[in-house]
């Protein structure tokens, strides 16, 4: 399929304005955009957005700490843990089915829901 | 509790290498189970996200698995989109934004969950 710029650019501004209004799920509106929508290979289209997410984090955590202190001291257990799992993670993607990436996704980002709307 | 907080970012990283939301899983663990306000869970998500991103970006740049066409634009955008909702972010109230967000997830995960396997 063709790859639509103007789609992945709106599909990247969705995604954009999730994360920082939300601290999170920008990924997850992203994932089902670009191989639903802007015509990107399905499996690709994970890592594509890791690859597109990384710089809207930076941003929005740059705007936070402009108003406000990082939470560096809870934080930096979490950035440790993450850095080992996220090269983990790096390495085992190309073996992991997109079947089984898909509803690993759905069926944590439903809990997920769950979980703040009961709170 | 350090220890569990490593683990707890190390699966999370697992599956945010993935690119299938373990930020999000990561603030559901802080906000559901240790009780952090949500405004210090997003921001420990958004710092989390780049040593995790950057161990996994590694490997998916070498394995050719990032679609930079794809990438490249929806950077741009993104970048400018998050930078105006996250100033808007710092004016909103936490519990409107953990209902928003809960709300988000209800219905991007039945869209996953309801989708047909890629036919391949």
């Amino acid at each position: 399929m063709r790859i639509s710029t103007v789609k992945c650019a709106l599909a990247g501004a969705a995604a954009g304005a999730v994360n920082g209004l939300l601290g999170a799920g920008g990924g997850m509106l992203l994932v089902p955009l670009l191989s639903l929508w802007c015509g990107v290979d399905d499996k690709r289209s994970f890592a594509t957005a890791v690859a597109v997410i990384l710089p809207l984090c930076l941003v929005s955590a740059g705007v936070f700490a402009v108003k406000n202190t990082l939470p560096l001291g809870v934080a930096w257990p979490y950035l440790a843990g993450g850095l080992l799992g996220g090269a983990l993670g790096g390495l085992l993607f190309k073996k992991v089915p997109a079947r089984l990436l898909h509803r690993l996704l759905g069926a944590f980002i439903l809990w997920g829901g769950i979980r703040l709307l009961a709170a | 509790m350090t220890a569990v907080s490593i683990l707890a970012g190390a699966v999370c990283g697992v599956l945010s290498g993935f690119g299938i939301g373990g930020g999000s899983l990561l603030m559901v663990w802080m906000t559901a189970v240790l009780a952090l306000p949500q405004r210090t869970a997003q921001a420990v998500n958004l710092l989390f996200f780049l040593p995790t991103a950057g161990a996994s970006l590694v490997f998916h740049i070498r394995g050719r698995q990032i679609v930079w066409r794809a990438a490249v634009p929806a950077m741009l955008a993104g970048t400018a989109a998050a930078a105006a909702a996250a100033l808007l972010a710092s004016s909103l109230g936490s519990g409107l934004l953990r209902k928003i967000f809960g709300g988000f997830l209800l219905l991007v995960g039945a869209c996953e969950l309801l989708r047909r396997g890629p036919k391949r």
